[in-house]
């Protein structure tokens, strides 16, 4: 029920002037159909998107809507989406050892703009690349976690990712692709 | 919005948003946590002569501020509120059923809110009387105190 911070050093026998405790949220939510599909499909190796009818972009993970052009969309408007791509944007996160924070070392957090139908995944991990090798215009194909482990308990509704089923994204060694190629791709 | 396509089974996501958090005491629940680390329980002498644990700062009749007067009390004491937890959450004090009770503890005239382990709720009554069972490990926290437990009645003494 306590919290300890990092390396805090107590003295037992010192007055008692501070109460460490958690402020906690526990919550359960049922996963909408949309994200039970999307999930589904991880668990099968597939990355599920929905691609608007009317603008033709493709979300991933699916929301069951467009919200450029308000428009509901459904399981008619699935696309099975490619697991190789292109980073279109990243960032370096170096650790604070805040409590919790389970990461030592620098890394890289990468949006991966999926090769055809599309579709991005954002802070996507990076394996096997040294963090500053990491650029836009990598090409990299993802790192599936083995059928039978696999797992999308944390896929919630609103934060939906692929951990859990992706491991991460390793480069393919092909050619970069230039960033010119992707203007108005980043999102 | 979803959508409202049929899928097979309802499936739940669970999720536990979770960071600590740190205040300080005060010079009088510093008083009453380093007591509890030190299995002791400490109340403070209010401005009437009775003695309140868990202590305040304040009177809490006229909201003057309390000389630091600190007495000990209990151990034991008497329940005189209780209500039965059937199914204990992750964060109550115990993770079987027990009370949550109100407790006064001997020589204080104010009552301490814990828990009582009692077994089943038939054990419970208001004027039990309890004892308090300390965690061999203690921090200054109030958990100090896993629980009171019913006190034997001792002999002579009726219910």
């Amino acid at each position: 029920m306590t919290a300890s911070l990092p390396d805090e050093v107590v003295d037992p026998n010192a007055p008692v002037t501070n109460m460490d405790y958690f402020m906690a949220l526990e919550f359960e939510e049922i996963i909408c159909p949309v994200v039970q599909r999307y999930a589904d499909g991880l668990l099968a190796g597939k990355i599920i998107g929905h691609r608007c009818p009317q603008c033709e972009l493709v979300y991933v993970p699916p929301r069951g809507y467009c919200p450029i052009d308000v428009l509901e969309t459904t399981e008619a408007d699935e696309v099975e989406l490619a697991d190789r791509g292109v980073v279109t944007n990243y960032t370096v996160v170096t650790p604070v050892q805040y409590y919790g924070q389970e990461e030592t070392e620098p890394f890289a957090k990468v949006s991966v703009l999926l090769d055809e139908p599309g579709g991005m995944l954002s802070l996507q991990d990076v394996l096997e690349v040294p963090v500053a090798e990491v650029r836009i215009g990598m090409r990299l194909e993802a790192v599936w976690v083995p059928e039978a482990e696999r797992t999308v308990a944390e896929i919630g509704n609103r934060w939906g990712g692929a951990g859990g089923c992706i491991l991460g994204w390793r480069a393919t060694g092909e050619p970069d692709v230039s960033p010119d190629q992707l203007n108005d791709r980043v999102f | 919005m979803c959508s409202t396509f049929a899928v097979s089974d309802r499936r739940l996501s669970s999720h536990v948003i979770e960071f600590p958090y740190t205040r300080s005491l005060g010079p009088v629940y510093s008083e009453f946590l380093t007591g509890l680390r030190d299995q002791r329980i400490i109340g403070i002498r209010n401005s009437d002569g009775s003695v309140l644990c868990p202590p305040t700062e304040w009177d809490p009749a006229t909201g003057e501020a309390l000389a630091l007067d600190f007495v000990d009390v209990g151990p034991a004491g008497t329940v005189t509120t209780w209500a039965w937890v059937v199914h204990p959450t992750r964060k109550h004090p115990l993770s079987h059923p027990f009370a949550f009770a109100l407790i006064q503890l001997d020589g204080a005239a104010t009552a301490l809110l814990h828990a009582v382990d009692a077994g089943s709720a038939e054990k419970m009554a208001t004027g039990m009387r309890v004892t308090p069972r300390w965690r061999d490990e203690r921090i200054g926290f109030i958990t100090d105190l896993e629980a009171f437990v019913p006190l034997p009645l001792l002999k002579g003494e009726s219910k």
